[in-house]
């Protein structure tokens, strides 16, 4: 019992935002439920990105009835790589990448070959809601596939490594590079195995990770030291998380985004109720470094002043950034 | 966020302060029983009224009856006579009945009979009586003898109490030549009341008979007389014979005055006899009764004022905000991992069915063929919709050969499980099998594990009788349950499992 308080003061002291915490003073807070649509599916998001002028994977169709799957060859067209999703799905389930097409087959990037049938009834099943959040029905989307830049080569084991920012009303806190693992099938989600890792907000230079709750610093599938990897075009993803904001209107948000080969960094999705373990990623608490936005914040409203995303990424840069790396 | 912050504590406070108020009131000025099994004593007092009836003649005999204005509450009275009338009045504090008829002749026999308990009486009206009386006249050498007692009596006392005890203790004392000449060789009680009441008026002091019958059960017995008098503030009760002061508690006061208990016209040989029993009753039963016989309805707004078999149906209701709190606690204090909500509370009122030993066994092995039937549908490919409802006629099928094949061994409570609710279990195969998909085997028995324990849990809670009892009958309790449940939506505080999970914060 006296560990357990230990363990709770020893917690609080260094900040560690728990469920109950983020739920009642961020997500609650900040983020209106009309809004959650706009982050919840994934076409909606979109559509609000390439209006606000942030890059996303190019959108080849979207298909929302049965009938319309009729359309789907001429949606991919020549294309011989895409990726098919649920508008709706959760925890990255219902998604199809295609990586490759011969004859009249195709390949995932697993290597499986997969009919044009079956994509179709993939398809149906996106539709019928069988991945949606409340199982009601969805919108199958058919977008670019992304190919993760080679840099992610030898931290990372197959799938799309992706890179997620927490934003506080505009101002990046705390992000995380999540690396898809053996254990996790490829997938990024972090209790699906993935590992996070955290990134210093200043110079984009990765820090240590987490795996299943606990610290590491090697990739569990490559052996690679995770730390001191330097992201290519840090800035980018710092500007596009922080114009998130504006994009959705949710005042707490997990940015999640990709670096592309060629294209640089997109905007994958958001999410309205982000995890916690960045925190373990980062070896820091969110909550001290959230109060410190909101002192900001209340500062800037007494002085009547708004600040550019450039502006507040600088702040957050100026704030968060340059962690000292303890030796490993 | 401030003001929320004040609106919500407002709130708290306002409903808990007004449950905790409520509950109060209930017990303490209502004084419903605290639990179920409380009792109280039922008294039950037949008076056996004889006489012979002179014929050609009309009869009328009248009879002093309790007056009930005291700590006692009349469930049921009845006066049972043939061929009588019978009217009823009050007069001095007392209550008479009169049964009257315009012929009878022979032995006429008639009963009055009282149902009484000591609950639930009403504001007790402020006590008044006289202070000062006359002097009875007496002359000679009855009034010697009386100065000749009241001196030292005088001398032995301070205040009204103490004369009155003091006189009582002389006139007791019959080996006194002024006692044996009040009392002229007759030393029954009604006669040293005479002689108390005498001297007592010789010094101012007023004084009343009271007769009282004393609840003790079978015990053949006639009104007890006592005396009374009356001190500015209170009545003071004395025992006539000891000189005891203070009526027990056993006492019913019957009729007050110097009459008799019966006086008749148009017969003689009238006698009445006594007899009581008393019977131990549910408190919250007789409760319900005193609420019907009083004006006052303590009950009659609450959840027993139902029909019977709607109060059964509430009393499962009453209890289930208690197993959501259950649930919450797990859930935002413990940080358990629940499959949905509030599909615990569900299954523990399943458990209500089938006991919960039983009902484990039985959810956990439909869960678990219902989850390999789902796996086995996935290769399938099927649409939500029409494979929840294979899942859910594999559930039907399986709960009847469960059903039946526990029939055939014998086992009755097989049975139960027809109750079992099928859409909950196919919804927590569904869910399981989601689960499983999409976060693997361990986190899905971690879960199911998970609902289990809390619905085993509140079941517990819920099936508590004294519990359900309470929230029954004080439903404001479920007031300061809101209150509770309102400040643990704003709880920020860490979950019991997240204490574990950010161990890794702690290692360095």
């Amino acid at each position: 019992m006296l560990g357990l308080w230990k363990t709770w003061k020893a917690l609080e002291a260094k900040g560690i935002m728990g469920i109950n915490r983020r739920n009642a003073d961020y997500v609650l807070k900040y983020n209106k439920r009309h809004l959650y649509p706009i982050v919840d599916d994934k076409i909606i998001t979109k559509e609000r990105a390439i209006q606000a002028g942030i890059h996303v994977p190019e959108m080849y169709g979207v298909i929302s009835t049965e009938k319309e799957i009729d359309n789907l060859d001429a949606i991919i067209g020549e294309r011989s790589d895409f990726v098919v999703k649920p508008a709706q799905g959760a925890g990255g389930d219902g998604i199809l990448v295609i990586a490759d097409r011969f004859e009249e087959r195709y390949k995932t990037v697993s290597g499986k070959i997969v009919s044009h049938e079956e994509i179709e009834h993939q398809i149906s099943n996106i539709l019928t809601g069988l991945y949606s959040l409340g199982g009601h029905r969805d919108r199958a989307l058919i977008e670019y596939r992304v190919t993760p830049d080679q840099i992610f080569k030898s931290i990372s084991y197959e799938g799309v490594p992706d890179i997620r920012i927490i934003v506080l009303k505009g101002y990046p806190v705390m992000a995380m590079l999540r690396l898809p693992t053996r254990q996790s099938g490829g997938k990024a989600n972090l209790h699906q195995g993935a590992i996070g890792v955290g990134v210093d907000l200043a110079t984009g230079v990765t820090l240590r990770g987490t795996w299943l709750n606990n610290k590491i610093s090697k990739h569990p599938d490559t052996t690679n030291a995770v730390d001191g990897v330097q992201l290519p075009n840090w800035d980018g993803f710092m500007k596009l998380a922080a114009g998130c904001h504006e994009l959705c209107g949710l005042g707490y948000i997990g940015v999640d985004m990709v670096l592309d080969q060629e294209k640089g960094p997109l905007l994958l999705e958001l999410n309205a109720r982000p995890g916690l373990n960045i925190q373990i990623a980062n070896d820091c608490g969110l909550t001290h470094r959230a109060h410190a936005v909101e002192a900001h914040l209340a500062e800037l409203a007494a002085k009547g002043i708004q600040e550019t995303p450039a502006e507040r990424v600088r702040f957050a840069q100026g704030l968060f950034g340059h962690v000292a790396t303890a030796p490993a | 966020m401030r003001s929320l912050n004040l609106h919500l504590k407002v709130l708290i406070t306002l409903l808990v302060g007004l449950g905790i108020l409520i509950t109060a009131y209930q017990i303490f000025i209502l004084g419903i029983p605290l639990t179920e099994d409380e009792t109280d004593d039922l008294w039950n007092i037949d008076a056996k009224v004889e006489f012979q009836a002179s014929p050609r003649e009309p009869v009328k005999l009248q009879m002093f009856v309790p007056p009930l204005n005291q700590d006692y509450v009349s469930l049921n009275e009845s006066f049972i006579s043939n061929n009588y009338g019978v009217s009823i009045n009050r007069a001095d504090g007392n209550r008479k009945v009169t049964w009257s008829a315009r012929r009878a002749s022979g032995k006429q026999t008639l009963y009055y009979r009282l149902v009484l308990t000591k609950r639930y009486s009403g504001e007790q009206p402020k006590d008044k009586g006289p202070i000062f009386r006359d002097s009875i006249p007496v002359e000679g050498a009855e009034k010697i003898a009386a100065d000749a007692l009241l001196a030292p009596i005088r001398q032995h006392s301070a205040d009204v109490e103490t004369f009155i005890s003091e006189t009582i203790k002389r006139v007791n004392d019959v080996n006194d030549d002024n006692v044996k000449l009040l009392l002229g060789g007759d030393a029954s009680t009604p006669n040293k009341a005479k002689a108390i009441e005498l001297l007592l008026s010789i010094a101012h002091v007023p004084m009343e008979r009271v007769h009282t019958i004393r609840l003790a059960a079978d015990v053949q017995q006639s009104p007890e007389l006592w005396l009374r008098s009356f001190n500015g503030e209170n009545w003071l009760y004395f025992n006539p014979e000891s000189g005891e002061q203070g009526l027990p508690a056993d006492r019913l006061i019957w009729w007050i005055g110097d009459d008799n208990l019966v006086s008749l016209e148009g017969g003689k040989q009238a006698q009445v006899s006594f007899s009581l029993n008393n019977s131990e009753m549910n408190a919250i039963r007789l409760a319900k009764l005193t609420d019907e016989s009083t004006d006052a309805d303590f009950l009659e707004y609450s959840l027993y004022g139902l029909p019977l078999s709607t109060q059964n149906t509430f009393q499962i209701m009453v209890v289930i905000p208690i197993g959501v709190l259950v649930i919450l606690i797990l859930r935002n204090l413990g940080g358990l991992q629940t499959l949905g909500t509030f599909t615990p509370v569900l299954i523990a009122l399943a458990f209500r069915e089938t006991q919960l030993g039983f009902g484990i066994i039985l959810f956990t092995i439909i869960t678990a063929l219902g989850l390999s039937l789902r796996s086995y549908l996935e290769h399938l490919k099927l649409q939500m919709l029409p494979r929840l409802s294979v899942v859910l006629t594999f559930v039907v099928v399986l709960i009847a050969v469960i059903s039946l094949l526990s029939h055939k061994l014998g086992l009755e409570r097989g049975l139960s499980v027809a109750l079992f609710p099928m859409v909950i279990l196919t919804m927590t195969i569904e869910r399981l099998s989601i689960t499983w998909e999409e976060r693997g085997g361990g986190h899905a028995f971690k879960v199911g594990i998970g609902t289990l324990v809390a619905a085993t849990l509140s079941h517990l809670l819920m099936s508590i009788p004294e519990l359900t009892y309470f929230v029954f009958t004080f439903p404001a309790v479920l007031m300061i349950l809101v209150g509770f449940m309102l400040a643990m939506g704003r709880y920020r505080g860490y979950r019991l499992t997240e204490l574990f999970r950010f161990k890794a914060f702690l290692k360095d």
